[in-house]
């Protein structure tokens, strides 16, 4: 199942979804550092991934 | 007469099952118990080269933040116990067990701090160290909306009391409202917001200057085990709280007491010329909103709102621990 995650960035709020929790973290780092210039702790990203239901868009 | 293995069933006195042994925290356990590093396994030789030739100014504007980390992490790792005795207390075997090893890598921060102060600006006593600690005097908000508290210092020893008093007392609501107040101070609020500007300002210094490979090192490793902590403490406390809703009020409280801490912006910002200042307070609010998330809580929007208002001016002390 597709995992999702969400950046709380003020002003920002995109949406990272992927195939797994590791690629979901580095995805999830990705944006952050390219957006914002800094970084997220992977256990974050994983305490607040959600699952994306199936048939749901990923 | 009323026999031990009847007042203390055998079967009562086994803890771990396969349902814990399934669940978020133990796996959080396993995780500490793989990741284990060893301070005195670093090579500071390469730091102690970059300090002789580093300026004045930039070997004060590092030491003013390491040493507070050091007697942070040091002060952390000897205030941790009542979070351990609540677990207990409460019955959770998954809680104690992660517990234990917060507790030692708190106490191997401490030693890595110690080691890399004794061997690269050769800080050896107390003396020495508390030199680089900036006095506060000068970071007093001049509007006198906010106020400056210690959260490490002052709130830890406070909340751990509070915690342990309600242990002693047994009764449960107290113990897990007082476990809502300890962990949200310090997994939530010292090592969730207050403190993550200060690792990163330290890697994009070391970075932007090029030296001190070491200390990143020892800060990236310590940030790995800092958000296990700090999810500990979130998850943990969001348990809680949809245990009993009238815990999150409890919660914000504690927020609410340290709030300056974050409005804020951290000295060593202003000291560090080609610094993005806007970055660290953006980060904050990230932080804040982040936690809040995981705790299951509603963010307080005026506290994100002060923590980037640029009309708000004072600057407040790196916070670590």
């Amino acid at each position: 199942m597709a995992r999702r995650w969400q950046c709380l960035e003020v002003g920002c709020g995109e949406v990272v979804t992927a195939g797994s929790d590791d690629e979901l973290v580095e995805a999830a780092n990705a944006h952050v550092h390219e957006a914002h210039g800094s970084y997220e702790l992977e256990e974050m990203i994983l305490a607040v991934a959600e699952d994306v239901p199936e048939g749901q868009k990923a | 007469m009323t026999t031990f293995a009847e007042l203390r069933p055998v079967e009562t006195r086994f803890r771990l099952d396969p349902e814990i042994m399934a669940g978020p925290i133990y796996r959080k356990y396993e995780k500490a118990t793989r990741k284990i590093w060893d301070a005195k396994q670093l090579d500071y030789e390469p730091d102690r080269a970059d300090w002789e030739r580093m300026t004045d100014g930039q070997r004060q504007g590092i030491a003013t933040i390491t040493v507070r980390f050091e007697a942070g992490e040091q002060e952390v790792t000897d205030e941790l116990l009542p979070m351990l005795a609540a677990a207990h207390a409460l019955g959770r075997f998954d809680w104690v067990m992660f517990l234990s090893t917060f507790m030692l890598e708190e106490a191997r921060h401490s030693e890595f701090f110690t080691l890399w102060h004794a061997r690269v600006p050769e800080l050896h006593s107390p003396e020495d160290k508390a030199h680089y600690w900036p006095l506060r005097d000068h970071t007093v908000d001049p509007s006198g909306r906010f106020t400056v508290g210690e959260p490490v210092y002052e709130g830890l020893p406070k909340y751990g009391k509070k915690l342990t008093a309600a242990v002693e007392s047994g009764d449960e609501a107290a113990i897990e409202g007082a476990f809502v107040q300890f962990a949200t101070l310090y997994c939530t609020w010292v090592e969730g917001v207050l403190t993550m500007p200060s690792y990163e300002i330290v890697i994009d210094t070391t970075e932007l200057w090029n030296v001190l490979p070491t200390l990143r090192q020892g800060f990236k490793n310590i940030l790995g085990d800092e958000g296990r902590h700090i999810t500990f403490g979130t998850q943990a406390t969001r348990i809680l709280i949809e245990k009993n809703t009238a815990y999150e009020a409890l919660a914000h409280d504690v927020i609410d007491e340290y709030r300056g801490n974050a409005v804020g912006m951290l000295e060593y910002q202003r000291n560090v010329p080609g610094l993005d200042l806007e970055k660290y307070q953006s980060q904050k609010a990230r932080h804040y909103l982040n936690r809040c998330r995981e705790m299951g809580v509603t963010p307080d929007q005026s506290l994100v709102d002060q923590i980037l208002d640029p009309e708000i001016d004072f600057v407040v002390g790196v916070e670590a621990g």
